[in-house]
């Protein structure tokens, strides 16, 4: 008799929670693997889901198996994807444009106002693609930058860092005069082939040589090949004036073994806890990119964008995607959110007005360093976008930079050899 | 009651069989589903191509290179671990006491994770560390260890050899104690040294041990991952990139699910048939000797 009453409140229970979850709509958030940006995404899901009672979001890290695209790719073939991830940048994105894998965000209900809402006009330019439509909403844009050791400069009688190739090597040679032990840079990852250590190294110094100009757009190459080879050489002469270490040298920035490092905003909240004595301005300081000796001095320099966003799978239902088109529109609606995002990441959001507006002042007069971050969005270019992204970067690590550094080809023979492999791996 | 037996033997088995088919038929039969066609995983349609796949993958200079690359390292790997398991195998054998902890502690590298051991050799081979110092202050220069394609390949090679010497040592050691007492004394007798009783008693006496040895080692570098992985991503110059390498590559990078799953096939061909020359090879050296 007990045992029935306890079957009968069961009952109860589960009908009445199956009436309260009809009107609900499930919906699935993967946040990148990078456990600050999970916890801002379920601090602004939990705070959706309180104000808005219909709406259950999930947000977990997105599996990395054995990467982040590869856990997504997976997750498609296997119709699991989420109903939006975060963490997707615009080669990738296109990727999965093209195999119709996510919507076009422009069609969804809004898009022009939710742009203009979020003041970022200028930034979305950069993420068009080239059917017109836009398939990821930049969360966030990282301009890399060159950190120089300003108290080493000034020992050499510098009181700014070198802006031209010129300058560095001058800069470079008076280092080796006077500290023999120490390096100008070091940049382990410039003899291997992985692709993506080339956003690290040879685009923040393309872009800036070459005023932006892609690699590839569409199908061509549309390369500046003046720029490229100018790269090159000036990887080569590092090299041979023995001011460029390609082994591992772990801290040597940190430690003042080397005097100049590409760095992006993350850095900083590591050298806080790690190394609190280096302060912005009295031992280091963020420059954009050297150029080479013909750019004007008064045209700023471009560089590489590390910029990722989210996109919306076709997999989930027109209602899910209703439902997170809210909680995003929601999200980006508050200027407020953005300096969350900005307080717990350090990662300026991808915003036109995150140097100049009010709001944000006060995080940046506490962390100065990441000024200049915010101040270069604008002239930070995201990847190009093309379907063989992954072995026209490795080519070009492989066949261009690492036979340049060795003395194998010269910058010339080099570019023109990825030029060549370019060509054949695009028209495949 | 024969019927209970069976059942009761499938159910034990069950397990096993299950994990077998979720972890290892299933993917098969998908992978092999994948050889004759191009796809990315997330387009809705694959699309046919025949033996192309087949054709790409045995004409790529990349996966000619990638098997290249397996037999050098099994060329320096398996006589180096071979020699250093036997060592360590006659070490602990000779042992007089707590022989099971050395045992043990010899046994730990093959448990250790590929990637953390990764990680603390490129601390200690990086430009900076006292290693390196201490080379350039002797000797004016160091090595680029991996970033030079000879050193690279010798620094993964020593990596495995390290991490394999001391479970194959155990190995080693249940032969050495199988081998009976009283053949040394009897060659003691007749005048043989400490040498001739190792060349002509030991050694051929670990037959099975050195059998069972080999087989897992050509096994193990067949399929070398993880040390170039983390430590070369393949690098220089493809020196160090491996067949599983270029399975990764193509499969998780490039998205080349066709293709991946082709290179696959093809390794595991080329895998069966090293291993089958390898045991036909130590089988007729063993039954030359009386082994069987």
């Amino acid at each position: 008799m007990r045992n029935a009453k306890w079957l009968l409140v069961g009952l109860i229970l589960t009908v009445g929670g199956a009436g309260l979850a009809q009107g609900t709509v499930d919906i699935t958030f993967w946040a990148a693997p990078n456990p600050p940006q999970e916890v801002f995404w379920k601090q602004m899901a939990e705070a959706y889901m309180a104000v808005h009672p219909g709406v259950r979001i999930t947000v977990r890290q997105m599996p990395e198996a054995p990467t982040s695209e590869a856990g997504i790719l997976a997750a498609i073939a296997g119709g699991v994807a989420p109903t939006a991830s975060e963490n997707i940048f615009i080669g990738f994105g296109g990727e999965m444009a093209r195999a119709g894998a996510i919507v076009p965000l422009d069609t969804l209900p809004g898009w022009e106002d939710f742009v203009r809402a979020r003041n970022m006009e200028l930034t979305i330019q950069g993420w068009r693609f080239a059917d017109g439509h836009y398939y990821v909403l930049p969360v966030y844009s990282n301009a890399m930058l060159f950190a120089w050791r300003i108290d080493i400069l000034r020992e050499l009688g510098y009181d700014r860092p070198p802006r031209t190739y010129s300058e560095v090597l001058e800069v470079g040679e008076k280092l080796k005069a006077r500290y023999p032990k120490k390096f100008l840079w070091v940049r382990g990852e410039l003899e291997v082939p992985t692709w993506w250590q080339r956003w690290f190294d040879f685009f923040p110094l393309y872009y800036p040589a070459s005023g932006g100009q892609q690699l590839i757009t569409g199908e061509v190459i549309t390369a500046d090949d003046r720029a490229a080879v100018e790269v090159l050489r000036f990887l080569r002469q590092m090299v041979e004036k023995k001011l460029l270490v390609t082994e591992a040298l772990p801290y040597s920035l940190e430690e003042g073994h080397t005097i100049m490092a590409i760095l992006g905003p993350w850095t900083f909240p590591f050298w806080a806890e790690m190394y609190p004595e280096l302060k912005y301005g009295e031992h280091f300081v963020l420059t954009p990119p050297p150029v080479p000796d013909w750019w004007p001095a008064d045209e700023p320099a471009k560089t590489f964008a590390d910029a990722k966003g989210i996109v919306f799978y076709t997999q989930a239902t027109p209602e899910q995607r209703q439902a997170m088109w809210d909680f995003i529109g929601w999200v980006y609606s508050k200027p407020e959110n953005d300096l969350r995002w900005l307080e717990i990441t350090t990662m300026p959001p991808a915003r036109d007005d995150v140097a100049v507006n009010e709001l944000f002042a006060a995080f940046f007069k506490k962390y100065p360093a990441l000024v200049s971050y915010a101040e270069n969005i604008p002239y930070a270019v995201p990847p190009f976008v093309h379907k063989e992204y992954v072995e026209l970067k490795r080519v070009l690590g492989a066949e261009a930079i690492y036979p340049t550094i060795t003395g194998e080809l010269t910058p010339e023979a080099a570019w023109d050899t990825w030029k060549m492999l370019a060509e054949k791996i695009i028209k495949k | 009651m024969k019927l209970r037996r069976e059942l009761g033997g499938w159910l034990l088995a069950s397990p096993y069989l299950l994990s077998a088919a979720i972890f290892f038929l299933i993917p098969l039969v998908w992978s092999l589903s994948l050889l004759f066609f191009r796809w990315n995983l997330i387009t809705p349609e694959r699309e046919f191509v025949g033996l192309a796949n087949f054709g790409e993958a045995l004409t790529s200079p990349r996966v000619w290179n990638a098997m290249l690359v397996t037999y050098k390292f099994m060329g320096i790997i398996i006589p180096s671990v071979m020699v250093a398991s036997i060592g360590l195998a006659l070490i602990i054998h000779h042992i007089p006491r707590l022989k099971e902890l050395f045992a043990v502690g010899f046994f730990l590298p093959y448990l250790a994770s590929g990637v953390a051991i990764g990680l603390v050799i490129q601390g200690i081979l990086s430009y900076g560390s006292p290693v390196n110092e201490f080379l350039r202050n002797v000797f004016g220069t160091s090595p680029r260890w991996l970033r030079d394609p000879f050193w690279a390949v010798l620094v993964i090679s020593g990596m495995i050899v390290w991490k394999l010497s001391g479970y194959y040592a155990l190995i080693f050691v249940a032969g050495l104690q199988a081998i009976p007492r009283e053949l040394y004394e009897a060659a003691a007798l007749d005048g043989a040294g400490a040498f001739t009783q190792f060349r002509r008693i030991t050694l051929p006496l670990l037959y099975p041990a050195f059998y069972t040895v080999l087989v897992l080692a050509v096994g193990i570098t067949l399929g070398i991952f993880t040390e170039p992985y983390v430590l070369t991503g393949g690098g220089p110059a493809l020196a160090t990139h491996t067949w599983q390498l270029e399975i990764y590559y193509q499969a998780f990078e490039r998205f080349r699910a066709g293709y991946g799953a082709t290179v696959a096939l093809i390794n595991a061909v080329v895998t069966f048939v090293t291993i089958l020359i390898i045991r036909r090879l130590a089988e007729s050296w063993g039954a030359r000797r009386g082994f069987k």
